[in-house]
């Protein structure tokens, strides 16, 4: 009984609804996008969001923010193809892009972790940064379909039981981490750090720790991320990526990720990624001018924010702890 | 009551000339403590007297310079605040420490988390924190979030977490300051109960009455250093508060002969739905003014409804015969009213910026040209507010979060007399403040009685309403029960009006 109340009173059961309605509309104006080939087409462009909303799911709890996702992604995919074209194969690609991923995760884990910098504006230097070396290090140069490690592109075209293969690593990364976000000790400590950072360090949890934790852990997911990206794409250049960690953020807004820390799961993400695909691709279904789109999914973003708004302010707020803006 | 552990057994804690300076500042000079289970000990002393830098490098936030300290006849690791939890040390601290985004279970356990092979357990969590809640008589739904609990529960809260660690001491920063009477019966009797299962509890409280009610022994501090320790039963209030301050308190509660002038302000049938109804109330010039009742009855949201922070649905305020717009605290201001807020790190402060620009900032108008604010100005008379305050910092750049908490009251209520104002709300002006300071602000609001200004003061500490008020407005649940002059006022006829009684005239 408990469970089901759970499960509808979950911060993520809005979103999913709000899916099911997407879904439903688009599907009446146009029965073409319930057929099989419309959802693989939404699975598969939802993968890397949702790779990467797990990743920043991990942050965004800690009250931190990871904005050089979408410069490193970039950067790891065409790693991992121009590796493979000079010959170091595909593991050697894989870990270079894997090396890169945790160097990266490491120096905005050490800023923000240790030297205390706001996480907002290192992981902007770091996206310039790394964007930058990436652009530098592409030099005008774009990989290929025949640079592209054949393993990699099978796993970018082919499907198991008529699911993309991109959509269940994207899958199994989510069921894993929402395991280990739920289970796992070190895990609710960034719950905790994200809910109340004072009181964490009073609680005996080694904050410091955790956050640099956090922040490799997004680098490498994101590092090898990169792979998947090339997989789908079966291409690169050094606009790569560019300015996906917005899509990022806002996937995880919309399903339901608190930005001020503390709550939010990564189903939530999840949802929230596949929701802003389903809108994207239901707004091409229904005729509507792409423009809209965008558009739509900011509204979405800012209707996300003041629902859960609205949902800490029905708590009755007697105490001071009712502010998460101090 | 005889403990029977502080006539035999060894101390569970023992804290022997315990040193710590921050930079050139002194905090702690030679401070002692001796702990025996099973006891409910106080440590007093005034703000700034040491007490939370010693709780604190007992809590492992701070590490002491010098000095011994042995717990259970083991010499005590300072280390990390994790190490003293582990060493069996829980402090519950004054400001709130839970995680609102957390369960209530998840809060008791957090950081050392039950687990069933490797993975964290949330029905034994849940079913061990059920279990903790009600050895602590209270019914508390672990599955429920901390976000909005009244502080009294979140206290229980900290109780439950220090008896999952099963904590040899347990220290409570000032755990009453913020809850009514009845929370305060439930607490000491929790505290009683710990007590008699062997824990040693310490007692931080500026509150007398409640340290001699609840406490068995008790050790004072002054200026960083032990000045004394005592069984309670073998004490009195005036020796303790001797102690405290090192002198003689002449007079708690320095009433000047109120000057009473004319109305100046007039509040009518003041109602705001679900939070107060039908308020009417007149202030003259010189009159201190006090609302009364119990926490939760109305007196902080009728004072913003008047100041304007808050609207309200029908009546009105008027200052000086002209009517004041609701809703508008600027319109307030500069008509001449000021508030001194209730919740002075949230909202009465600017926390990290310096006590001349804090004191300075409701001048700004005055201090400027040209949009400018001069800088020189704004010190001169920062200074001068320091100077009639007595305030105690090292200089007036320093950030206002580094001063203690009587010393922040002092900024706050000097930021808003600077203005010069006709009335001067204020809201719980003594809360959490020690002995000394306490006799200073009342001395000040009762000067600026006297030189004509009308104070309306909220206070829920009856000593403080008796001692300062020339005429008790006494509330309850939103409504008005009844007004008493100050010579016909004693403890028991507020208490029975605050709390739905008539009394026989």
């Amino acid at each position: 009984m408990r469970a089901v109340t759970n499960l509808f009173r979950a911060r993520e059961m809005p979103v999913f609804l709000a899916l099911v309605v997407v879904v439903a509309i688009a599907g009446i104006a146009n029965p073409a996008f319930l057929s099989a080939a419309g959802a693989i087409d939404i699975l598969l462009g939802v993968a890397i969001v949702a790779i990467l909303a797990v990743g920043q799911t991990f942050v965004i709890v800690m009250r931190h923010i990871d904005l050089s996702v979408g410069s490193l992604i970039g950067f790891t995919s065409f790693l991992i193809g121009d590796m493979y074209a000079q010959g170091y194969g595909l593991w050697g690609g894989l870990a270079a892009a894997l090396a890169v991923g945790l160097a990266v995760g490491a120096a905005n884990g050490f800023l923000v972790a240790y030297l205390k910098l706001p996480s907002l504006v290192v992981t902007l230097g770091a996206l310039y940064i790394v964007r930058g070396v990436f652009n530098d290090y592409a030099f005008g140069r774009t990989i290929t379909a025949a640079m592209v490690p054949p393993e990699v592109a099978w796993i970018g075209l082919n499907r198991l039981g008529g699911i993309p293969y991109l959509f269940l690593i994207g899958l199994s990364l989510v069921i894993i981490s929402g395991l280990v976000m739920r289970r796992v000790k070190a895990a609710r400590d960034l719950y905790a750090i994200g809910s109340n950072p004072a009181a964490a360090e009073l609680a005996g949890i080694p904050v410091a720790r955790r956050v640099f934790g956090a922040f490799v852990l997004n680098g490498a997911i994101t590092g090898m991320a990169g792979a998947v990206m090339l997989g789908r794409f079966n291409a690169a250049n050094a606009n790569s990526g560019l300015a996906l960690e917005l899509i990022v953020i806002a996937a995880c807004v919309v399903g339901g990720v608190t930005i001020a820390g503390g709550s939010g799961s990564v189903w939530g993400a999840f949802l929230g990624a596949i929701l802003l695909q389903a809108i994207t691709r239901t707004i091409g279904a229904l005729g509507i001018p792409q423009f809209w789109q965008q558009a739509f999914n900011g509204g979405l973003i800012i209707l996300a924010i003041a629902f859960d708004k609205y949902l800490n302010s029905r708590v009755k707020t007697t105490t001071i702890m009712g502010s998460h803006n101090d | 009551m005889v403990l029977a552990s502080s006539q035999g057994g060894p101390p569970v804690l023992e804290m022997v000339h315990v040193a710590k300076s921050f930079g050139g500042v002194r905090a702690l000079v030679d401070a002692n403590l001796t702990l025996y289970s099973g006891e409910a000990h106080a440590l007093l002393g005034e703000n700034g007297a040491g007490k939370s830098t010693l709780l604190k490098a007992l809590a492992g936030v701070h590490k002491a310079d010098a000095g011994e300290i042995t717990l259970k006849g083991k010499p005590f690791e300072q280390g990390s605040t994790k190490d003293s939890i582990e060493q069996g040390i829980a402090v519950i601290y004054q400001e709130p420490s839970l995680f609102p985004d957390l369960t209530l279970a998840e809060n008791v356990f957090i950081g050392r988390q039950l687990t069933n092979s490797g993975l964290v357990d949330w029905a034994a969590m849940e079913k061990a924190s059920r279990e903790l809640f009600n050895r602590l008589g209270v019914t508390l739904d672990p599955h429920q979030k901390a976000r909005g609990i009244s502080i009294a529960d979140q206290q229980i809260v900290e109780i439950a977490k220090a008896l999952s660690t099963d904590a040899s001491v347990i220290v409570m920063d000032e755990p009453t300051a913020a809850l009514s009477s009845k929370e305060v019966e439930r607490l000491f009797t929790v505290v009683r109960n710990l007590r008699e299962q062997g824990s040693a509890v310490v007692f931080v409280s500026h509150r007398l009455d409640e340290v001699f009610a609840l406490c068995d022994r008790m050790t004072v501090m002054r200026d960083g250093s032990t000045v004394g320790s005592a069984l309670i039963s073998e004490t009195s209030e005036n020796e303790v508060v001797q102690l405290m301050v090192g002198r003689e308190v002449s007079d708690l509660y320095p009433k000047l002969p109120p000057k009473i002038g004319e109305v100046v302000l007039e509040v009518h049938k003041l109602s705001l739905e679900g939070q107060f109804s039908d308020i009417s109330f007149e202030v003259r010039a010189g009159e201190i003014f006090a609302l009364a009742g119990l926490v939760g009855s109305g007196r902080s949201e009728v004072i913003r409804a008047i100041f304007g922070i808050d609207r309200y649905d029908s009546g009105s305020v008027t200052l000086n015969g002209k009517s004041l717009p609701t809703g508008k605290p600027a319109a307030s201001m500069s008509a001449g009213i000021a508030l001194v807020p209730e919740d002075r790190r949230q909202q009465g402060l600017f926390m990290a910026s310096s006590i001349a620009r804090n004191v300075a900032v409701t001048l700004l108008k005055k201090l400027s040209t040209w949009l400018l604010v001069r800088k020189r100005r704004e010190e001169s008379a920062a200074e001068q507010w320091a100077t009639t305050l007595q305030l105690k910092f090292a200089s007036l750049d320093d950030p206002v979060e580094r001063l203690s908490g009587g010393n922040q009251q002092k900024v706050v209520l000097s930021k808003w007399l600077a203005t010069e104002p006709q009335v001067l709300i204020v809201d719980e002006p003594t809360r959490g403040i020690d002995v000394g300071t306490k006799a200073e602000v009342h001395r000040l609001l009762s000067q600026k009685a006297q030189q004509g200004m009308a104070v309306v003061m909220v206070s829920s500490e009856l000593p403080e309403v008796l001692g300062m008020a020339d005429r008790i407005f006494v509330m309850r649940e939103g409504t008005h029960m009844g007004t008493l002059n100050r010579d016909e006022a004693d403890p028991e006829k507020i208490i029975t009006l605050a709390t739905g009684g008539v009394i026989a005239r």
